[in-house]
């Protein structure tokens, strides 16, 4: 395979290398440790007595995290020699990128919110909307206030909807299928305003609506298969007139 | 002979049937349009389509229609590829990234059309060399495999990890032997196959049945390609295809043995467990640069290296699906998430599979070799429009169809937390060069070699030689220790000595 790795590129690689071994290790340890919470030489197991050590469940787990901490420290030794600890510490070292670590955060903000906190207790047509019209808007030229506003947007609905109806029993409420529908409108209200003549900007409302509607009616009338939040604000409805206005005039 | 004339009319029979459902067009078009329309797009890539395919229709329909949409998708996506490495240079999928080498100049050139052609054919006869031989290897390997046991069988998976984390890796070998061990370890969590104990639940009734294999896969491969892909991106000047994209007969006559050898080579590679269609079409590439006669043209708009690399990919697939069929050890990434598909359809690839599966297997691959064929000679101007759309614009759609999918699969929120925390670790391990496909493959494994591996112990009472007590064991006990001294420094360093002696 092709394969261009430049020195200081190997450098940064192997400082970041030395980050990763460490964090493996202490998870290989800190599984290691939980291993032997399940029998391994003798006891009860599933109501069986057993003093065999072939017979455990520990057995196979027990190897897998025993290679995976002499792998790690192999690779810390690796990292090491190749200079990644004396960089360790350094901004340069781990090739930190400004730019580059707001796109991620942003997007990781975006991503965590819409499926922590919208998919289970938002309609799905409108959070997936406001989904694809702030990763759109918010990436698509690559400016850095831009994810910002769509980070913002995306993480207040989530926000909401995350704490005021924690658990399960009130994901059922609308006060907050009211306020995504709020920010997505607004949202797409501001993406028009900076559309200045950009086709591609221009037909987000319409891939914004129609590519989450199109996909939970296939899923769920289609296939018939569960769909995330079937008492939406919008997808209730849908379902309402799908059973009792449209059904009937192909099934009669 | 009676077997081969029973497997042909089997075969025949499963054909039949296949084309003379309206519906199969249906699926087969549409699926083989959004695999090159996904091949096509740089960004997106034959492992997404069919991850979000599984997704979609994994369990939805009946498994025939499933196999024809994702069986579709892989046979389109791969040859999708070729479009962004022949006329923008950047690969569409790593699968055409060898293709890129001799597609560009040869469109810089004006020869863009010649070019298309010449990779839809090689295509479409790559996608049958490596058919034909997934049809007549399978049988071969099935008959084997029915002397397979519980400590071949451990022996096995664990070989498809380890040469999948040492073909895989970009970076450390080391790297890809942790990616598999992870997936491994993340097989383990659960009750145990064998005793029921229950393992790293921390409490949680969720997590009593392990982690499903659909929510992993989208994890894996979709969202850190949706967290990358999210950049902006000035799409390159396209190289104008003037006139028709036609398959140019003499040249296909002229290159006929290099075509040949390089499906040979792509099956070849496919059938190693693991290991994809990228290394499928590299190996196949320098293979065709060092017996080329015009080996010193390559990289320099060959139309034999074009060739060498377009025919390797393609017929990787069938290769790829040689070890998923017969031993349940996916042969590729695409092939892994295939195997997702069989699971929640409760289909066990392996030896006991229903002989039918895999000939409507071979079938399908057929037909959906023809529509490739004709779509990429009669739509390719659509492909090249849709070449044109931005990622940024597509990837959105593809987060709220891998949510919806990975919803609808296990039916719970839990899984799209579990595909949510798999996909930001394997955005950090994409970002610290450790390779994705041997863990998607520790954990489709690993239930399997940990029911195995205690197995063979516990019907030898504990004698750890039982693994080297039958023949083929041995030889598979032996291939795996190979395998992992070959990394050590010190034997490294005496091949090498003996390497350069002999050369």
């Amino acid at each position: 395979m092709q394969n261009e790795t430049t020195p200081e590129d190997l450098v940064v690689l192997r400082t970041r290398d030395f980050w990763g071994a460490l964090v493996l290790i202490t998870l290989s340890a800190f599984f290691l440790w939980r291993t032997f919470d399940i029998p391994l030489w003798g006891g009860n197991r599933a109501g069986v007595a057993s003093t065999s050590w072939y017979n455990s469940a520990a057995i196979v787990p027990l190897g897998i995290f025993s290679a995976l901490l002499i792998l790690s420290f192999v690779l810390l030794s690796i990292a090491i020699k190749a200079g990644g600890a004396k960089h360790a510490l350094s901004a340069v070292g781990i090739g930190w990128n400004r730019a580059e670590a707001l796109r991620f955060t942003t997007i990781g903000i975006i991503l965590f919110f819409y499926v922590a906190g919208l998919v289970p207790r938002v309609d799905f047509v409108a959070c997936s909307g406001l989904l694809i019209t702030a990763l759109i808007f918010g990436f698509y030229k690559g400016r850095s206030e831009r994810m910002i506003l769509a980070a913002f947007v995306v993480a207040l609905a989530g926000a909401y909807a995350f704490f005021t109806h924690l658990p399960q029993a009130q994901w059922r409420a609308h006060d907050d299928d009211v306020v995504t529908l709020i920010l997505w409108a607004a949202l797409t209200v501001w993406v028009m305003m900076k559309v200045k003549g950009d086709r591609m900007l221009r037909v987000v409302p319409v891939l914004a609506v129609l590519a989450p509607l199109i996909l939970v009616c296939a899923m769920a009338f289609g296939f018939r298969q569960n769909v995330p939040n079937r008492s939406g604000l919008i997808f209730s409805q849908i379902e309402y007139h799908y059973y009792v206005t449209f059904r009937p005039l192909w099934r009669s | 002979m009676d077997f081969v004339l029973t497997q042909l009319s089997g075969f025949g029979g499963a054909f039949y049937a296949l084309v003379a459902d309206p519906l199969t067009y249906a699926y087969l078009i549409t699926s083989v349009f959004l695999g090159i329309t996904f091949g096509a797009l740089p960004g997106l890539t034959a492992t997404l389509a069919v991850t979000i395919l599984t997704g979609f229709f994994g369990n939805k329909i009946p498994l025939d229609y499933s196999l024809i949409a994702l069986l579709g998708a892989y046979v389109g996506a791969i040859y999708g590829g070729s479009y962004p490495s022949i006329l923008l240079n950047i690969p569409g999928t790593a699968a055409s990234a060898a293709t890129a080498m001799d597609g560009y100049p040869l469109a810089k050139e004006g020869r863009g059309g010649e070019a298309l052609g010449l990779t839809t054919t090689a295509s479409f006869i790559g996608t049958l060399i490596g058919t034909i031989a997934l049809l007549v290897f399978v049988w071969v390997l099935l008959l084997l495999s029915k002397n397979i046991a519980s400590p071949e069988k451990a022996l096995l998976a664990l070989f498809g990890i380890l040469l999948s984390g040492t073909l895989m890796s970009e970076d450390l070998v080391v790297k890809g032997w942790i990616a598999g061990l992870i997936g491994l370890a993340m097989a383990m969590v659960g009750l145990d196959p064998l005793l029921s104990e229950p393992r790293y639940t921390f409490g949680w009734s969720y997590m009593l049945s392990g982690f499903q294999v659909v929510p992993v896969l989208m994890g894996a491969f979709a969202v850190p390609q949706i967290i990358e892909g999210m950049r902006h991106l000035q799409v390159g000047k396209m190289t104008q295809v003037k006139g028709r994209i036609l398959p140019n007969f003499k040249s296909v006559k002229r290159y006929m043995p290099t075509i040949a050898r390089s499906g040979v080579i792509g099956t070849g590679v496919g059938a190693l467990p693991g290991v994809g269609e990228d290394v499928a079409g590299w190996v196949s590439y320098g293979v065709g640069k060092t017996v080329s006669k015009e080996g010193e043209k390559f990289g320099k708009g060959s139309l034999e290296g074009l060739l060498s690399s377009e025919t390797a990919n393609n017929a990787c697939i069938g290769g790829a699906l040689i070890p998923l069929l017969v031993l349940g050890i996916p042969g590729s990434p695409p092939a892994a998430a295939l195997m997702g598909a069989f699971k929640i359809n409760n289909i066990i690839p392996g030896p006991t599979i229903d002989p039918d599966i895999i000939l409507r297997v071979v079938a399908i691959m057929i037909l959906a070799s023809f529509v490739m064929f004709i779509m990429g000679l009669f739509t390719a101007r659509v492909f090249m429009k849709i070449l044109q759309i931005p990622q940024v614009v597509f990837l959105p759609i593809v987060m709220v169809l891998t949510t919806i999918g990975s919803f609808s699969v296990g039916g719970g929120i839990n899984d799209l937390y579990l595909m949510l925390g798999v996909g930001f670790v394997a955005y950090f391990m994409n970002l610290l060069k450790f390779p994705i496909a041997p863990l998607v493959i520790g954990v489709i494994l690993g239930g399997l070699f940990d029911e195995t591996f205690r197995r063979s112990l516990l019907i030898s009472g504990g004698d750890i030689f039982v693994f080297a007590s039958r023949p083929v064991a041995s030889v598979l006990l032996l291939l795996n220790i190979a395998l992992i001294m070959s990394q050590f420094p010190l034997v490294k360093r005496a091949f090498g000595r003996v390497f350069r002696k002999v050369v």
